[in-house]
C-alpha cells in the first residue's frame, strides 16, 4: 500500500532537523514512499531549510490554518492510498512503517496508531498508547496506557494519536478529516477516531511501530499553558456536544457540565471551566450541525464504541 | 493540647512538593503551631502521595468516597489550634471548599499561603466573609453553567431529532 509520510510543522525548524531524516530513512527502507511537510505558515526558516537540505521532501506551504487545517490540506494533497501523520517533534524508528501498513490492509481498519515513547525511551506520562475512553462526570475521560506489559500486542484503541497515526486516505476523506470545530488544537484526533468507530470501522494500536515523541515541545513554545488548558477544556465540551448521541448519557453529561462551572470557585486551578463552557457555547451552531451529521452517519451506539474500542464485545 | 495541633488544607498534587513543604515549615514554626506542633492535613486522594512523602501521617482525605461532612467532623475532632490553606495560586482566589473546611474546623489562627506570596494571617470573621462572597460567586457560576448547558441541550437535542438517521442514540 503506497503511503505518504506527512509531517506537520509550525516554526519547528530545529525539530525538523531530527524528524525529517528519520522519516526519510523509514520511507526509503519501506520501499520508497513520499515524504511531505505541511507548513502552517511558519515565521522561521523551516521552508528554506527543507528546500536546501532535503530537496526530495515535498513542501506544502500553507496559509495559517491551524494544526487540523494543515493536516486536512496535506492529506488532500497526498496522492497515495494511505497516509501517516507525524508531529514535527516525533522521530520515527527506521522500521516503523511496515507494521502500520500491514494493519491497514485489514478491510475494516480506518487507522493505526504508533507506540509512543519519550525521547529517553521511557513510557512515563507518554500519551497516545492504547487509548480507551469512559464517559464520566460530563466528559469523555481518556486513558493512555503506560505499562509496557500492556503494550505488547496489536489491539483496538479508541483513537490514534494525531502525532503518529497511519490511516486509509479514502476513509479519512469520507469522514471529512479533522473537524474544524476543534480549532485551534486538541481533541481532533479523538473525534475522528470516535467517528470512525461509529461508522463501523476500527482503530488499532500497533506496538511494533515505535516513534519517539518529545511531548508538547511544539505546543509549549507557541502557546502558554493556561491557553492550552482552556482550549483543551473547550474542545472536551464540544466533543461531548457533538458525539454523545445516547440521550440518557447526554442528559447526565450536560447536568455535570453545568455544575462543573462552580468548580472554578470551589476548587480553582486550571483550566477556567466557565470560560471553557462559554467558548464552547460560542461554537454551538457549528456543534449542532456536526451533531446532526453524526446522527445521520452513526451505525454504532456510544456504549458500543466505548466497549469495542477497549477490546470488549457487545 | 489543642494549640499544638496544626491543620494543613490543600489540593496540592505531584510537582507542588516545594509549596507543601513551605506550608508544613510554616505550621511548625512560631507563627503558627509552634516548634514541635503536630501537623495533620486535610487533602484529596490526589494530594495523598505528596503529603505522605513529606512525612504527614495524620491525613484526612476528602473525596474518593468520603463526604465533606465526615471530613469536617474528623478535622473538628482534632481541635486544631491553627490551620493553613495552601492555594494553587496565583493569589488567594477560589478554593472555597478549603476555606469552608478551615472555618468549620474551629481553628483559631488561620494562615493563607500562595506560591510566591508572603503568608497572610487572617481572623475567622475575615475568612467567613471570604467564604460568603465565594459562595455567592459559586451560585453565579452555577447559574451561568446551567444556562449554557440548558440552551445547548435544547438546541442539540432538536438538531438530533431533525437529523433522522439510525436509532443508535436511544432517541
Amino acid at each position: 500500500m503506497r503511503t505518504t509520510l506527512i509531517l506537520v510543522n509550525y516554526n519547528g525548524r530545529d525539530l525538523l532537523a531530527q524528524s525529517v531524516p528519520a522519516a526519510l530513512e523509514a520511507a526509503r527502507r519501506a520501499g520508497g514512499h513520499p515524504v511531505m511537510v505541511a507548513d502552517d505558515h511558519s515565521s522561521d526558516d523551516s521552508i528554506e531549510f527543507l528546500c536546501r537540505r532535503y530537496p526530495e521532501v515535498r513542501v506544502l506551504a500553507l496559509p495559517k490554518v491551524g494544526f487540523g487545517g494543515a493536516c486536512n490540506a496535506a492529506v488532500e494533497a497526498a496522492e497515495t492510498e494511505a497516509a501517516v501523520l507525524l508531529n514535527n517533534d516525533v522521530v520515527v524508528t527506521p522500521g516503523f512503517l511496515p507494521p502500520l501498513l500491514a494493519d491497514l490492509a485489514q478491510p475494516d481498519v480506518f487507522a493505526v496508531g504508533c507506540r509512543f515513547l519519550n525521547p529517553d525511551g521511557s513510557l512515563t506520562n507518554a500519551l497516545g498508547n492504547r487509548t480507551a475512553g469512559e464517559w464520566r462526570g460530563g466528559l469523555l475521560h481518556i486513558h493512555h496506557e503506560t505499562r509496557l506489559e500492556m503494550l505488547r500486542q496489536t489491539c483496538p484503541q479508541l483513537y490514534a494519536n494525531g502525532g503518529g497515526m497511519a490511516f486509509r486516505r479514502d476513509r479519512w476523506l469520507a469522514l471529512g478529516g479533522f473537524d474544524p470545530l476543534f480549532c485551534p488544537f486538541y481533541w481532533e484526533d479523538a473525534d475522528i477516531g470516535y467517528r470512525a468507530w461509529g461508522r463501523g470501522w476500527r482503530v488499532l494500536f500497533e506496538p511494533a511501530s515505535t516513534v519517539y515523541h518529545d511531548q508538547g515541545s511544539t505546543m509549549g513554545r507557541v502557546h502558554k499553558p493556561p491557553h492550552i488548558e482552556l482550549m483543551s477544556a473547550k474542545n472536551a465540551v464540544l466533543f461531548t456536544w457533538k458525539n454523545l448521541l445516547d440521550l440518557r448519557l447526554f442528559h447526565r453529561a450536560l447536568n455535570a457540565q453545568a455544575s462543573w462551572a462552580a468548580d472554578d470557585v470551589l476548587i480553582g486551578g486550571l483550566p477556567n471551566r466557565t470560560a471553557a463552557l462559554w467558548r464552547a457555547f460560542r461554537q454551538l451552531r457549528e456543534a449542532r450541525r456536526a451533531r446532526a451529521r453524526e446522527q445521520r452517519q452513526r451505525i454504532r451506539s456510544d456504549q458500543e464504541i466505548i466497549a469495542l474500542s477497549a477490546g470488549g464485545e457487545v | 493540647m489543642s494549640e499544638r495541633i496544626a491543620l494543613l488544607l490543600t489540593f496540592a498534587r505531584r510537582g507542588e512538593d516545594g509549596e507543601v513543604e513551605r506550608a508544613l515549615n510554616h505550621l511548625r514554626g512560631p507563627a503558627a503551631g509552634g516548634p514541635g506542633a503536630h501537623v495533620a492535613a486535610l487533602g484529596t486522594p490526589v494530594s495523598e502521595p505528596v503529603l505522605r512523602q513529606l512525612g504527614v501521617e495524620d491525613l484526612i482525605l476528602y473525596g474518593g468516597g468520603k463526604g465533606a461532612r465526615a471530613a469536617v467532623r474528623e478535622a473538628r475532632a482534632l481541635r486544631p489550634g491553627a490551620a493553613a490553606i495552601l492555594y494553587c495560586g496565583p493569589g488567594f482566589a477560589a478554593h472555597l471548599k478549603l476555606e469552608a473546611f478551615a472555618l468549620l474546623s474551629g481553628a483559631g489562627k488561620l494562615h493563607l499561603l500562595s506560591p510566591g506570596l508572603p503568608v497572610k494571617t487572617i481572623g475567622r470573621l475575615r475568612l467567613a466573609w471570604s467564604v460568603s462572597v465565594k459562595a455567592l460567586a459559586t451560585g453565579v457560576h452555577l447559574l451561568v453553567g446551567a444556562l449554557i448547558c440548558g440552551v445547548a441541550f435544547a438546541c442539540l437535542r432538536l438538531s438530533q431529532m431533525l437529523a433522522g438517521g439510525r436509532r443508535v442514540s436511544g432517541a
